[in-house]
């Protein structure tokens, strides 16, 4: 394997209070692939996706132990969660555009990080739109409120906003769950699309979905990942019974 | 016997939805009395003068430099050399008409200040005759003796709440710029930073309290810090500051609530895109909290203005426009107080009526900006 490697976790565990939702998480996220993490409700995939870019620190109670780097630095010692989470984009479950224009929604992310000049923020806001596969589509409402379109809309202009940041990663939390099938298509050619210049992870129900789009997998169950490898080797050969088992549709 | 209690069960129907029906129509009834008692007492002494005049009457001297007269007019009580003229008004000379190059319009006072003289003022001294009593043509004759430089003794009569207006207005803008942001900012505090805990709590439990303390025990501390302690006397700071405080709760328990509304989706949004907290708080909390911060502004200015035990005694009942902030000169009676002395003091209804009747207007004003508020926050959130 000659992947490079953008994060890489050792033995990670998350405590809500006491509840422990991720046991002794040990793993190596390649750069510039998808990664896919599968299971079932409540098996911490989601609760991981998001200690990659630190949102858990927003919520109280939540204790982490272990150690997640990416390019080689720690991103809890040796990193503010401001600039990882600027390095680290998300994308989540629920479209969730600000209630403000399109344009306002792109541009907030350069806004924030200190660009004021219209022209370059018109250049940033086209080229992610453009990115996110949804240029054609609103170019001329710009100003309309962003909640005023579709849903699957919606998602776009938010991988958009995601992109006008220039991350290096993105985190997709779900991102087709609420949305119609050919909604869902686009996001996924958007993602194979997306996937030459960003490190992509991506949480998803959906089985196909994974099987689709990702270059690997993570099998999650309980808080532990079961069975982690090549997305071929995970659907068609998986070693550990409980993945055979999740992935033939036994449970979950 | 089957028949029987079918018209037991009927009559019991009816009679108990007669008592609903009659609570309703007893509770419109005296809602309607109410106002009806109030516009029937109070709406006949309202006209221009009164939304125009100052309270108390007021005697000036002022001096009037007199021009040689031009226009000549076929009229007895027209003074040429004031370019004035003069009536006879329930027994006082009164300007009835003022030219519009009237030399009165540059009359000053004793500290040479401007103090142009005004329709209806009363004129009961010119040099050193005394003009009560006369009629209004030899009055005029006593105005035109003479060249130069007259000294001219006006009253100019009262019965306006200008004062009051003026005063309930400072009140609200001051005791606003006091508690907006104070109240603001703690609901910022409790709902975005604030851990939750036993602490949180016991900070919201002691809000809720305060918000039910009566307003009479609020005056009662203002007076004693704000008036005696801080030395302000009764001032518009002092009432101001007192009601600051009693507006905290209110400003503070809506403000939360407004911001509570804001879905979290929007702040996990705004942090995953690496902006910090203030940032998320200025650029997307607070304005999707705009109007919910406009309303609990609007409900507050309408407790300012219906106040009155939390003022009687922290700003006074002394109608006239503060000229300072603290001090002797900052007492300042608003509506609410200035009816309230009326009643106590002078058992006037019917001025106080009258007061009544603007304040009414006042607060069906302010309901109705709320209301619109509201409901444009509501048009703009079905957008979801």
């Amino acid at each position: 394997m000659s992947d490079i490697i953008k994060f890489s976790v050792s033995d990670l565990n998350l405590f809500y209070g006491n509840f422990q939702a991720l046991k002794n998480i040990n793993m190596k996220i390649a750069k510039e692939k998808i990664t896919a993490f599968i299971g079932p409700s409540g098996c911490g995939k989601s609760t991981f996706i998001k200690t990659v870019n630190r949102m858990n620190d927003l919520i109280e109670g939540v204790r982490i132990t272990g150690e997640i780097t990416m390019d080689g630095v720690d991103i809890y010692k040796d990193m503010d969660a401001i600039s990882l989470r600027t390095r680290v984009g998300m994308v989540f479950q629920q479209p969730n555009p600000f209630p403000m224009s399109i344009y306002d929604n792109v541009a907030y992310g350069p806004r924030i990080h200190g660009i004021r000049k219209k022209n370059v923020l018109d250049e940033i806001v086209e080229k992610s739109l453009r990115q996110a596969a949804i240029w054609d589509e609103v170019k001329d409402k710009l100003k309309k409120s962003a909640l005023a379109v579709s849903g699957g809309q919606q998602q776009r202009i938010c991988i958009a906003r995601t992109l006008a940041i220039e991350p290096e990663v993105i985190l997709m939390d779900e991102p087709t769950s609420a949305l119609d099938p050919i909604s869902t298509l686009k996001i996924e050619d958007l993602a194979t699309e997306l996937k030459q210049f960003y490190t992509i992870i991506i949480v998803t129900h959906n089985m196909q979905q994974a099987g689709r789009i990702s270059d690997k997998t993570a099998f999650f169950l309980n808080g532990e990942v079961i069975e982690y490898g090549e997305t071929e080797q995970i659907f068609n050969k998986p070693r550990n019974k409980k993945t055979e088992d999740y992935i033939t549709g036994r449970f979950g | 016997m089957e028949k029987r209690k079918r018209n037991d069960r009927k009559l019991k129907d009816g009679i108990l939805q007669g008592l609903i029906y009659l609570s309703a129509i007893l509770t419109v009834t005296v809602l309607a009395v109410i106002i009806g008692f109030i516009l029937y007492k109070g709406l006949p002494g309202i006209n221009f003068d009164f939304l125009t005049r100052q309270w108390d009457d007021r005697t000036t001297f002022v001096n009037v430099e007199r021009k040689a007269a031009l226009t000549e007019k076929n009229d007895a009580a027209y003074v040429a050399s004031l370019g004035i003229t003069l009536a006879l008004d329930n027994e006082n000379i009164v300007i009835s008409h003022i030219d519009k190059d009237s030399p009165v319009k540059a009359a000053l006072n004793m500290k040479n200040q401007a103090y142009v003289l005004k329709k209806k003022d009363i004129i009961t001294k010119a040099g050193d005759v005394k003009i009560e009593k006369m009629t209004a043509e030899e009055a005029a004759a006593v105005l035109n003796e003479g060249m130069g430089v007259v000294r001219i003794k006006i009253i100019r009569p009262g019965g306006g709440i200008v004062p009051m207006l003026v005063s309930t207005i400072y009140i609200i803008l001051l005791s606003l710029i006091i508690a907006a942001p104070v109240g603001i900012s703690s609901a910022i505090f409790l709902n975005e930073y604030a851990k939750r805990g036993r602490i949180l709590r016991l900070i919201r439990f002691a809000i809720q309290n305060l918000a039910g303390i009566p307003s009479i025990i609020y005056g009662l501390f203002g007076m004693l810090v704000f008036v005696q302690i801080f030395k302000m006397q009764y001032s518009v700071l002092a009432g101001s500051l007192t009601l600051s405080i009693m507006l905290l709760p209110t400003i503070i328990s809506t403000t939360e609530e407004a911001l509570r509304e804001i879905p979290p989706a929007y702040r996990e949004a705004s942090f995953g895109l690496g902006s910090t907290k203030l940032q998320t708080i200025r650029r997307i909390i607070l304005p999707g909290a705009l109007p919910g911060i406009l309303v609990a502004i609007i409900l507050s200015i309408g407790r300012i203005v219906g106040e009155s035990a939390a003022l009687i005694w922290t700003a006074g009942t002394v109608a006239q426009i503060p000229g300072a902030l603290v001090g002797s000169e900052a007492g300042a009676a608003t509506l609410t107080t200035k009816m309230y002395w009326l009643i106590k003091e002078s058992a006037d209804l019917s001025t106080a009526s009258s007061i009544a009747v603007v304040l009414l207007v006042l607060i069906i004003v302010l309901n109705i900006a709320s209301k619109l508020i509201t409901r444009v926050f509501l048009t703009k959130k079905g957008m979801n």
